[in-house]
């Protein structure tokens, strides 16, 4: 048994499995299926200040090794997560630490929405700023591939809340390390990478985009090669806690990103078609460790050697 | 209670053109299961690919365990499906979705189904308390599905193909039409097939002042609720009278009055 216990910005997590925002609901979805005490963290869908209907169907499409999404971010608004039994203050109930990812469509809601959930915050973790969905129109990626505004929604996020703050990056940019930087500087005490790709899928017969929304974001094992990347040059720009994510389905994924410079890693889509793959990550985690006579999983952070 | 299952299959036979009847071990899901919930499936050998496919319970015997699916192949995953031998172990997650509600000893209860929507309203008839009328439709006789087997349960089945080569040439809401304007006391409605038919059905009942209980389809990506993939417009206290719903969790079954149809 490798000591598998993760230290984030101060935060202490039994182990570095984590669910990805958007592919866990609010928790209680996965309830019967999922044993919470097992995980080292859940992050909940994107929270905003006002309910958000998303984009209309279809919002997704199966890809080859992927899946293309554009729901556009669907949640009830900030109030209603607070104080709706479905959603925080189930999360309340759970024997996790759980991350509550935030988005707007202006710096103001986003300082808004932290603000508010800051007010009441028994029960959540850390904040998980999105500055990277590449589904809506107004915010999202817009904040993530701009360094000015970037760094701008983080001060101000960071003035509206003690809560720890990781910063989503997008992909879509051309040197992610100046991104990580730029977070790290207005206040971000852990970022998190990658989001999903934008990207497009086209039915043949009726020459139609396959999602409504026309392009979508890409996850799902198809991108993980390019993820392991940015995190590889992420842990070569910042020194703060990095959550690895993108196409993880197995230990052995999960061990990719810890040697690419991961502390702790994301799963998503591969929660979809397999709800167990959470604790086997974990387990396989431990098992390799165990093979490797590796004592702590932070004995491997970054051990890529190149 | 969701549940993961490993499954096993038992057979996987082809019925009659593109229709398969895949019989699963699934002891835990088989006892649990509702009318018109459903299966989240796991096809075996597709690494690349990478959701479940969801499928109606068709039928169950909970003394053995058995959990019955009917599916047609369209794609890659049912053709990979279709190829899975018996004795494959296959995950499932279930029982997913709302289901029916049983019809009560007085009613006057009535099936309308199209092509393979007749598999997710079987267990319905076979656990109702009184004997269904069942109206099933299709392009042609090769897509009338379970016509013997509603029989068997002791429902009256007519039978609708847009072709004319098996019984009332036309689509199944004609036959429908004509149930509900028989003079009979209102039926108590309940359908699933492709959605032009539901839209249909439910501007039947609708306009006569009844409900009616539909099963929609729609492309499901978790099939538990997490994911708002599956989202349907639903009738709704908000500004502009609608919002979006989850068919997974807070369907697949709608009431017809609260349906949206464009």
């Amino acid at each position: 048994m490798a000591d598998l216990s993760v230290t984030l910005a101060g935060l202490a997590l039994r182990n570095p499995v984590i669910t990805a925002s958007g592919t866990f609901g609010y928790g209680a979805d996965y309830a019967d299926l999922v044993p919470f005490e097992r995980l080292g963290a859940i992050t909940v869908k994107g929270v905003s200040l006002a309910p958000c209907r998303g984009n209309p169907p279809p919002r997704t499409a199966e890809v080859f090794g992927g899946l293309l999404n554009a729901i556009g971010l669907q949640n009830p608004g900030v109030d209603k997560f607070l104080h709706d039994s479905r959603y925080l203050p189930f999360l309340r109930t759970v024997d996790t630490a759980v991350f509550v990812n935030i988005w707007g469509t202006s710096i103001e809601e986003y300082a808004e929405v932290a603000r508010r959930l800051d007010a009441e915050s028994e029960g959540i973790a850390a904040l998980e700023i999105n500055i990277s969905c590449p589904n809506i129109k107004h915010g999202g990626i817009a904040f993530g591939t701009d360094l000015g505004l970037a760094g701008r929604v983080v001060r101000e996020v960071r003035k509206a809340t003690r809560l720890p703050l990781i910063t989503k990056l997008s992909p879509n940019v051309t040197d992610i390390g100046e991104f990580a930087r730029c977070v790290v500087e207005a206040g971000s005490d852990v970022v998190s990478l990658i989001n999903t790709i934008p990207a497009m899928a086209i039915d043949i017969e009726t020459r139609r985009p396959k999602l409504a929304n026309v392009t979508g974001g890409l996850s799902g094992p198809a991108i993980k090669p390019v993820a392991v990347r940015m995190v590889y040059q992420a842990r070569q720009a910042v020194d703060v806690p990095i959550i690895g994510m993108g196409g993880i389905q197995s230990a052995a994924d999960a061990l990719e990103f810890l040697l690419a410079g991961a502390d702790a890693v994301g799963v998503g889509t591969a929660i979809f078609a397999d709800p167990g793959c959470l604790v086997r990550i974990v387990d396989g985690i431990d098992a390799c460790l165990d093979r490797w006579g590796v004592p702590h999983v932070r004995d491997i952070v970054g051990g890529v050697i190149v | 209670m969701k549940n993961e299952e490993t499954a096993r299959s038992l057979r996987n036979d082809r019925i009659q053109g593109d229709y398969y009847r895949l019989d699963l071990e699934a002891p835990v899901i088989a006892r649990a299961v509702r009318p018109g919930q459903f299966v989240h499936t796991q096809i075996p050998g597709l690494a690349h690919r990478v959701l479940r496919r969801p499928f109606s319970v068709f039928d169950t015997d909970p003394a053995t365990g058995r959990l019955s699916i009917i599916y047609k192949v369209v794609g890659e995953g049912t053709a990979r499906l279709a190829a899975t031998a018996p004795g494959t172990p296959i995950s499932l997650l279930g029982p997913l979705g709302n289901g029916f509600s049983l019809p009560s000893a007085d009613a006057f209860p009535v099936i309308v189904a199209g092509g393979f929507g007749c598999a997710a309203t079987f267990l319905l008839a076979r656990r109702s308390p009184v004997p269904f009328r069942v109206l099933i439709g299709g392009r042609s006789v090769a897509d009338l599905l379970l016509v013997r087997e509603y029989r068997e349960l002791g429902c009256t089945v007519r039978v609708a193909t847009e072709d004319g080569s098996r019984g009332h040439r036309g689509v199944v809401t004609d036959l429908l039409a004509q149930l509900l304007d028989g003079g009979g006391p209102p039926p108590r409605v309940y359908a699933c097939g492709p959605n032009a038919m539901l839209g249909a059905v439910c501007r039947l009942v609708s306009g006569r002042g009844l409900d009616a209980e539909v099963s929609l389809d729609h492309v499901m990506c978790c099939g538990v609720g997490a994911c708002y993939t599956c989202v349907v417009k639903v009738l709704a206290d908000t500004p502009d009278g609608w919002e979006y719903v989850r068919t997974c969790l807070d369907g697949p079954v709608f009431r017809a009055r609260e349906t949206v149809w464009e």
